[in-house]
C-alpha cells in the first residue's frame, strides 16, 4: 500500500462512510448505538421496543405553553364575569393570590366568545385559527396543579413532581419506547432563539434515567445543535483527512483491547455525529417545503414566522419517526399579568396559524392518526383583575390559578369535538371531572401504549414513576 | 416479627395521643397510655402551638414581636402585648387572639404572602378557641428521645445487618500466590480470585502505570520529562516515591476536592427559580475543602467542621479571629448547598423550607452515612429500621439553625431585584480571620480617601469634571464587597419539632427531640446535648451529632468513606451503591476487605493520604486493564477485581488536561470562581484569565449556566448533590470535541507547543505529541500512520494556502500539526486511562 493510500479515497473508511451514507437505515436488529451504561435489562438505548399494549399514537409533539394561558380568555367563557365585573372578590381568595397588592375585582373577558364548527365547542375570538380546526381536538377545562409559581408548578407538568432533579414526560417516553429513527435524537426539543422558558433545559432534563434518554435541543435557525458545524475555519478536505485519522487511532485502539464495549460505543457514537449532521440539518431545511405549506404556518411573516417553523420543523421529525417533539415559545408569552387585552391576542396571533397549520397538515400527510399533539401550559389564572400601581383598568391582567386551566389534546387516539370537565362559575376551580396533573400524564402515556404504572426504573428499591407515588387517571373521556 | 408489630402499635398509639393530647407521653409510661387519665385536657399547647407557629410567630415570635406580642408560650400570650393580654383563659370570647382571628383582621391577609404564611383555617381558629375555653390548659410532654429504656420500634435483630454494626476485625487471609499479595488489600482480593480460579492479572507497564497515578491522584497527567524520568529509574521504591510525591502535590486537593463537593452538592448560586440567584461567598467552601485535603485533615475533623463548625469554637465573643476558627466556619457551607428559592415569599413557605431542610438531611445521608435517610420522611423507611421518628429526630438536630418556623432567607438587595446582598447578613456571618478583614478595610479605606478627596475638588471646567467622575468610577469599580463566610449557625432558640405525619406539615404528630437513627446505636443510650461551651447562644446539637459520626466504631462512617476511595481507586465500590449501605443497596463483595479497610482507616488516624497510598501501592491497583479470555468468563463485571477497569476521564480531568497539554493551564489556585461567557446559542464557555484558563474547579456554578463542556460530559445537576458520576457515551461528546472552537483553539496551541519544542521535523513531531498528550512514544503502526496523515494533511493545506495566493510551507506543516493535535485530543487514548 502506497504511502497515502489511507487518506485518498474521498469517502473511504469508517468516517467518512458514514457521512455518505443511510437516512433511511434499519437499525432494529442492531446493537444499541449511543448506549454504554445501563445495569441488567433496564432500556440504556434508543432501539425501537414494544409497548404495554397497542398503542394509539407513536409520536407526540407537545406545545408548550409557558406561563399559564388564560382559560377564561381563550376556552372557559364565564358569562357571569360579565354581570360581575367590577365586584370586589379577593378576601375570598387570599393566600392564593402571588400578588394581593396588585389585587384588583372580578374582570370580565375582553374577548368574545362563539361556538364553533360542528362540535359546537366554545373559543375566544383570540384564537381564529384554531376556531377552524376544533372538531379534531378534544378540550380539557378541569385541569388543576399544586402551585401558583412558574418554577414548581412548570417542573410538575413536566416531570411529575415539584423540583427540579426528575426525568420529564418526553425522556419517560423514548426511555419506554426507544426511537423509530436512528439518525436523530428520539427526543427533540425545539426552543425559541429567542430565550429559554422557565427552569431552562431542566425542561427536558433525563433525571435518573440514562442521558441518552433527555432532550436534545434543536435551534430552528442557524446550526440545530451546539456544536453541530466545526467553529473553526479549514478545507473540508483536512476535517476529512482529520476524521479518518481518529478513526484509524480509534480502531487501533480499540483493537489492542478486545472485550471493552465502551470503545465501541465511543466509535459508534463518533459515526452517529457525522450522520446527525447531515440528518439533522435536512430535518430542519424547511426551504424543501413548497411556498403554499410555508404560507399556511405563516413562515416568511411576522408574527408567525418563528413559531411557525418549529411547527413545519416539528412535522418534518415526527414524519422521520422521531418519537417526542417540544416546542417552546420565549419569555413566558402567556403570562399576561399585565395588558391582557393586548399581550394575550398577541400570543395568539403568534401561535394560533401555526397551529392549526400543524393540524391541517398532519392531517393531509396521514400523520394525524399516528401523531399526538398535546397543547398546554402549567397553570391558569385568576378571575379577578391584576392591576398595574396607578390602578388603571384598561392595563389590566390576571394573576396564577393553580386551581383550574385549560389544555387540549388532538391526533392519535382523542375523540375531536370533546368538550371534558368544566369550572365553577367564576372558572376559579376545577369542579367537575377534575384532571390533575398526573392523570394528564397518565393519559398521554396510555395514548402511546404505556401503563403508568409499569413505566418504571428501579432505583434503591422503589420503582420511580412519571406519576410518583400519586393515584393517576387516565382522562377516558377524551379517548376514541 | 412481633416485636415489629408491637412497635408498631406502640407507634401508632403514641401518634394517636399525642394528637388528641390526652396524656403525657414518656417511654415507659406506657401503663396509662390507653386511658384517658381523669381531668385529662382535650387539647392542649401541643395542638395549638403548631397552628400558632404555622401562622403567627413569624411577626409574633423570637425574632420580630409586633405589637409587642410573642405567641411561643402560654406566659407569653398571657402577658400579651400593647393592647393587653390576648388570651382569657375560660373565655375565648373575650379573649382578643380570637376576636383578631374571627374577624379576619389577624393574619392580614394582605400581608400573607409576604410573610409567606398561607391563611388560617376556621377549624384552627375554633381549636384555639376550645382551647382557651379548657382554660387553655398545659401539659409538659417530654420530646420523645433515646433513653436508657430500650427502644421499642427497632429491635436488637435489626441492628444486626451487617452495616448497622461497627466494622468487625478481620484475619488477613494467606494467598496462595503469596508473591503477589504486596500489602493486606490484594491478600483479600486474591482470596476470591483464587477460589474461582483466576489471579490477578499482570502488572501494567511503567508508563501506564504513571499515568494512571497521575490522573487519580491530580486529575492530570505526567510531563514528558517526568515520564522519562520514571521509565529511567531503577530504584525499587520508585514508584512508592511517585506516589509520595503525587500525595502532596497541590494538585491533589483540586482532584479530590470536587469529588467532595459533588457529594456536598456544591454550586455557586441558588436555583430553583428562574433568577437563579448568585451566591457570591460560597467559593470559600471550594478551597476550604482543597485546602483540608492538601493538608491530609483527619477526615473525623474535615467532617465534624463541616457539621458543626460553629458550634467548635465561641467566635462572637473571640477578640481575634485565627484561621482555624475561620476554616470552621466556611466548613458549614457543607450543610448551606442545597438548591433553595426561600429567598422569595411565593417559593418561601413551610413545605419550601422543609425541601431545603429534606435536601440537607439527604446530603447528609447519601455523603456521609451511606443512608437513604430521605425515605423516611413521610413514612417509616420501607426497607431499613428507620422510623419516621428518627428522621424527624435528626431534623431536630438541625432546628437550631434550619427553623422551618423562624427561617433565615438567603439575602435579596431590596428594590433591586433578585442580587444577592451583604449588608444584611441574611446567611453570611463576618467573621473572616482578622487578618483578612484588616487587610480589607485598610484597601478599603485607602480607596475611600481617595474617593474622598476627588469629591472635594473642585473641577475648573466640564472637562476635569467629566476626568474626576471618570477616577472615581474606576475607584469604585476597585471597591471589592466586606469578605464574608456563607455559613450555617445554631441560633439557640429552636422551635418544637412534631413528626409530619405522611411529611405534612398541617398534620403534626408527635413531639421528638433531638436523636440519631436508633440502628446505629445500642437503643438504650440518650444522645447527650449541651451547649458547646459555658453561656453559647447554641443548642450543641450539631456538635453532639458531629461527635457521634466520627466515633472511631461508628458503623457506617468510615465504611462509607473507604468505599468511596475505593470507589474512584478501582472502579467499582465494594458496596456497589456507595449512597446505601441498607438493605435495598448492594451488598458488599468483599465484606471482611471493607471492614479492613474501615479499621485500618481509623487506625491511621483517619488519614485519607494513608488510605491513598495503602491503595495505590497495592498489586490490584497495578494490573493491567486488559481484558483475558479467563477474565471475561470468570469475572465479566469485574467484581472480583481481576483487572483495572478501563475509565473515560470525566469532565474536569479532560478540560483541565486539554488546557495543561496545549499549555495553556493557569494554575493560579483559590479565590473568586472566573466567569463564564453564554454565547447567545447556550454555549457556555469558561472566560479564562490573562495567562490561560484556570482548572474548571474555579470556573463558576452558576445552575443555570454550567459550562456546556461540563454537561456534555456528565457533570449532574446538583439536586441536592452526586454520589457518582454517570459516564455516558453520548453524540454530543464527540460533537464537542470534534467542532467546538475552544477545543480546537487548544489544538493549535499544543501544535505551537509541539514546534517551539522541537522545531519542523514531522518526525519529531509527532513523538513530542505523543509524550505530551499519551506519555508514551508512537508505536510503530502509530507512527507509520501518523506520519502518513500529516504529510497528507499538509499537502492539503498547502494546496488551500496556494488557492489563496498566499504559499506557506511552514504555515501548512503546522496548521497540519494542529489537524493532528485535534485528532489526538479527540483520541480514544487520550481519553481512556488503562
Amino acid at each position: 500500500m502506497s504511502r497515502r493510500s489511507f487518506f485518498q479515497q474521498v469517502s473511504g473508511g469508517i468516517y467518512g462512510a458514514a457521512l455518505t451514507c443511510l437516512l433511511a437505515q434499519d437499525f432494529r436488529s442492531g446493537p444499541g448505538l449511543l448506549a454504554a451504561e445501563g445495569p441488567g435489562n433496564r432500556p440504556s438505548d434508543l432501539k425501537p421496543r414494544q409497548p404495554h399494549f397497542t398503542p394509539r399514537a407513536r409520536s407526540v409533539i407537545h406545545l408548550f405553553m409557558n406561563g399559564g394561558p388564560s382559560q377564561m380568555d381563550l376556552f372557559d367563557p364565564k358569562p357571569i364575569l360579565d354581570q360581575e365585573h367590577g365586584r370586589q372578590y379577593f378576601d375570598k381568595i387570599a393566600g392564593e393570590v402571588e400578588n394581593p397588592q396588585s389585587a384588583g375585582a372580578l374582570m370580565r373577558s375582553p374577548f368574545k366568545f362563539k361556538q364553533h364548527s360542528q362540535c359546537g365547542m366554545w373559543v375566544s375570538e383570540a384564537l381564529p385559527h384554531l376556531s377552524k380546526q376544533v372538531d379534531d381536538i378534544a378540550l380539557i377545562r378541569s385541569m388543576h396543579t399544586t402551585n401558583l409559581t412558574h418554577e414548581p408548578a412548570v417542573y410538575l407538568i413536566q416531570s411529575g413532581k415539584m423540583g427540579p432533579g426528575r426525568p420529564t414526560l418526553g425522556a419517560w417516553v423514548v426511555y419506554g419506547l426507544g426511537s423509530e429513527c436512528q439518525n436523530l435524537p428520539a427526543y427533540v426539543v425545539l426552543d425559541d432563539p429567542r430565550g429559554l422558558p422557565v427552569n431552562g433545559v431542566e425542561n427536558w432534563q433525563a433525571g435518573f434515567l440514562p442521558p441518552i434518554f433527555q432532550g436534545t435541543r434543536f435551534r430552528s435557525t442557524g446550526s440545530p445543535v451546539l456544536n453541530l458545524r466545526p467553529d473553526m475555519d479549514r478545507p473540508a478536505e483536512v476535517a476529512r483527512v482529520e476524521r479518518e485519522l481518529l478513526a484509524r487511532l480509534d480502531r487501533l485502539h480499540q483493537r489492542q483491547r478486545p472485550g471493552q464495549p465502551n470503545l465501541e460505543a465511543r466509535i459508534a457514537s463518533y459515526e452517529l455525529a457525522a450522520r446527525m449532521q447531515l440528518a439533522a440539518t435536512d430535518a430542519l431545511d424547511i426551504s424543501k417545503e413548497s411556498a403554499a405549506i410555508q404560507e399556511m404556518y405563516g413562515v416568511g411573516r411576522e408574527p408567525t414566522d418563528s413559531y411557525g417553523r418549529r411547527c413545519l420543523i416539528a412535522r418534518r421529525l415526527v414524519e422521520r419517526g422521531v418519537r417526542f417533539v417540544q416546542l417552546y415559545i420565549n419569555g413566558q408569552i402567556w403570562d399576561n399579568h399585565a395588558a391582557l387585552a393586548t399581550d394575550l391576542r398577541a400570543a395568539c396571533e403568534r401561535t394560533d396559524q401555526p397551529i392549526a397549520a400543524l393540524l391541517r397538515d398532519l392531517k393531509e400527510r396521514g400523520l394525524f392518526a399516528s401523531t399526538l399533539v398535546v397543547w398546554g401550559g402549567e397553570f391558569g389564572r385568576l378571575p379577578i383583575a391584576q392591576l398595574p400601581p396607578d390602578k388603571d383598568e384598561r392595563k389590566a391582567g390576571r394573576d396564577h390559578n393553580k386551581n383550574a386551566f385549560s389544555s387540549w389534546m388532538a391526533g392519535a387516539g382523542i375523540k375531536g369535538g370533546t368538550t371534558y370537565g368544566a369550572t365553577d362559575e367564576l372558572g376559579l376551580a376545577a369542579v367537575e371531572n377534575r384532571v390533575s396533573v398526573p392523570d394528564w400524564h397518565a393519559t398521554i402515556l396510555h395514548l402511546l401504549g404505556l401503563h403508568h404504572d409499569q413505566l418504571f426504573f428501579e432505583q434503591n428499591g422503589l420503582k420511580e414513576k412519571l406519576t410518583g407515588v400519586n393515584e393517576a387517571q387516565v382522562v377516558r373521556g377524551i379517548l376514541a | 416479627m412481633v416485636s415489629r408489630l408491637s412497635a408498631l402499635l406502640f407507634l401508632f398509639l403514641a401518634l394517636r395521643l399525642a394528637a388528641a393530647g390526652q396524656a403525657a407521653i414518656r417511654a415507659g409510661d406506657s401503663g396509662d397510655m390507653g386511658e384517658n387519665a381523669a381531668g385529662a385536657p382535650r387539647v392542649t399547647q401541643h395542638q395549638v402551638l403548631p397552628i400558632l407557629l404555622r401562622r403567627c410567630t413569624v411577626c409574633h415570635g423570637s425574632h420580630r414581636q409586633e405589637g409587642g406580642l410573642d405567641l411561643r408560650a402560654k406566659a407569653a400570650m398571657l402577658r400579651g402585648g400593647k393592647l393587653g393580654p390576648v388570651i382569657v383563659p375560660g373565655k375565648p370570647e373575650e379573649s382578643l387572639i380570637i376576636e383578631k382571628l374571627r374577624s379576619g383582621q389577624m393574619p392580614p391577609r394582605d400581608r400573607l404572602v409576604e410573610a409567606s404564611v398561607k391563611p388560617i383555617e376556621p377549624a384552627e381558629i375554633e381549636l384555639i378557641a376550645r382551647w382557651i375555653a379548657a382554660g387553655a390548659p398545659e401539659v409538659v410532654l417530654e420530646p420523645d428521645v433515646a433513653t436508657a429504656t430500650p427502644d421499642p420500634l427497632v429491635t436488637d435483630k435489626e441492628r444486626e445487618f451487617w452495616a448497622f454494626r461497627p466494622p468487625l476485625p478481620a484475619a488477613v487471609p494467606s494467598a496462595r500466590d503469596a508473591g503477589r499479595a504486596r500489602n493486606p488489600i490484594d491478600a483479600f482480593i486474591l482470596e476470591k480470585l483464587e477460589q474461582v480460579g483466576l489471579s490477578l492479572s499482570p502488572e501494567a507497564d511503567r508508563s501506564t502505570l504513571m499515568r494512571r497515578a497521575y490522573f487519580d491522584l491530580t486529575g492530570l497527567p505526567p510531563e514528558p520529562a517526568e515520564v522519562q524520568a520514571f521509565l529511567a529509574n531503577r530504584d525499587p521504591d520508585a514508584y512508592e516515591n511517585m506516589i509520595d510525591r503525587l500525595l502532596s502535590s497541590p494538585r491533589l486537593g483540586e482532584r479530590w476536592g470536587r469529588y467532595w463537593l459533588d457529594l456536598a452538592g456544591y454550586a455557586d448560586s441558588e436555583g430553583k427559580r428562574e433568577q437563579d440567584l448568585p451566591r457570591p461567598h460560597a467559593w470559600r467552601y471550594r478551597d476550604y475543602v482543597i485546602q483540608s485535603l492538601n493538608a491530609d485533615k483527619p477526615y473525623d475533623r474535615f467532617l465534624l467542621e463541616q457539621v458543626a463548625g460553629d458550634e467548635l469554637a465561641d467566635y462572637e465573643s473571640a477578640p481575634e479571629i485565627h484561621q482555624e476558627t475561620y476554616d470552621n466556619l466556611v466548613a458549614t457551607g457543607f450543610l448551606r448547598m442545597a438548591p433553595d428559592a426561600t429567598w422569595a415569599n411565593i417559593t418561601g413557605y413551610v413545605p419550601d423550607r422543609l425541601e431545603v431542610i429534606a435536601d440537607e438531611i439527604d446530603v447528609l445521608g447519601s455523603a456521609v452515612l451511606g443512608l437513604t435517610l430521605k425515605c423516611a420522611r413521610c413514612h417509616d423507611h420501607k426497607f431499613d429500621p428507620l422510623p419516621q421518628r428518627d428522621y424527624y429526630r435528626l431534623a431536630d438536630i438541625f432546628k437550631g439553625a434550619y427553623d422551618e418556623y423562624d427561617w433565615l432567607k438567603p439575602d435579596v438587595r431590596p428594590g433591586l431585584g433578585p442580587v444577592s446582598q451583604d449588608a444584611l447578613g441574611g446567611r453570611h456571618l463576618p467573621y473572616v480571620t482578622t487578618a483578612e478583614r484588616r487587610a480589607w478595610e485598610a484597601r478599603d479605606a485607602k480607596v475611600r480617601q481617595e474617593l474622598d478627596a476627588l469629591k472635594a475638588m473642585k473641577p475648573a471646567d466640564k472637562k476635569e469634571s467629566e476626568e474626576i467622575e471618570g477616577r472615581m468610577r474606576a475607584l469604585e469599580a476597585q471597591r471589592l464587597p466586606e469578605p464574608r463566610i456563607q455559613a450555617l449557625w445554631d441560633r439557640g432558640e429552636p422551635s418544637p419539632t412534631y413528626i409530619y405525619r405522611r411529611g405534612d406539615p398541617l398534620s403534626p404528630g408527635l413531639l421528638v427531640g433531638p436523636g440519631v437513627p436508633a440502628v446505629l446505636t445500642d437503643g438504650k443510650t440518650p444522645f447527650a446535648v449541651k451547649p458547646p461551651w459555658p453561656g453559647a447562644k447554641k443548642t450543641g446539637r450539631r456538635l453532639a451529632l458531629a461527635r457521634w459520626l466520627t466515633r472511631p466504631e461508628h458503623p457506617l462512617t468510615a465504611r462509607v468513606a473507604v468505599n468511596r476511595l475505593w470507589r474512584h481507586h478501582f472502579g467499582t465500590g465494594i458496596v456497589k451503591t456507595l449512597d446505601n449501605f441498607g438493605k435495598a443497596g448492594a451488598p458488599p463483595t468483599h465484606p471482611e476487605l471493607l471492614d479492613w479497610l474501615a479499621r485500618e482507616f481509623v487506625s491511621q488516624g483517619w488519614s485519607l493520604k494513608a488510605m491513598h497510598r495503602l491503595m495505590m501501592t497495592s498489586s490490584t491497583y497495578r494490573q493491567s486493564s486488559a481484558v483475558t479470555a479467563d477474565g471475561e468468563k470468570l469475572d465479566p463485571d469485574n467484581a472480583l477485581y481481576s483487572r483495572r477497569p478501563l475509565a473515560r476521564l470525566d469532565a474536569e480531568a479532560l478540560y483541565d488536561s486539554l488546557l495543561l497539554i496545549a499549555g495553556r493551564l493557569d494554575e493560579n489556585r483559590f479565590g473568586r470562581a472566573d466567569p463564564v461567557q453564554v454565547r447567545p446559542d447556550g454555549l457556555v464557555t469558561p472566560a479564562g484569565t490573562a495567562r490561560g484558563w484556570r482548572r474548571l474547579i474555579y470556573v463558576q456554578q452558576s445552575r443555570k449556566q454550567i459550562p456546556t463542556h461540563l454537561e456534555t460530559f456528565d457533570f449532574p445537576p446538583m439536586n441536592p448533590n452526586c454520589v457518582e458520576r454517570r459516564d455516558s457515551t453520548v453524540v454530543p461528546q464527540a460533537l464537542h470535541l470534534m467542532n467546538n472552537g475552544m477545543v480546537y483553539s487548544l489544538a493549535e496551541q499544543f501544535a505551537a507547543r509541539v514546534s517551539r519544542a522541537v522545531g519542523t521535523d514531522p518526525a519529531k513531531r509527532l513523538e513530542m505529541v505523543y509524550w505530551i498528550a499519551l506519555s508514551r512514544p508512537p508505536s510503530a503502526e502509530e507512527e507509520r500512520l501518523g506520519m502518513e496523515a500529516l504529510d497528507h494533511l499538509a499537502d492539503r493545506w498547502n494546496e488551500h494556502f496556494a488557492a489563496a495566493g498566499k504559499p506557506d510551507h511552514d504555515a501548512a506543516g503546522l496548521s497540519a500539526l494542529a489537524a493532528f493535535c485535534h485528532a489526538i485530543m479527540n483520541s480514544a487514548g487520550f481519553l481512556y486511562v488503562d
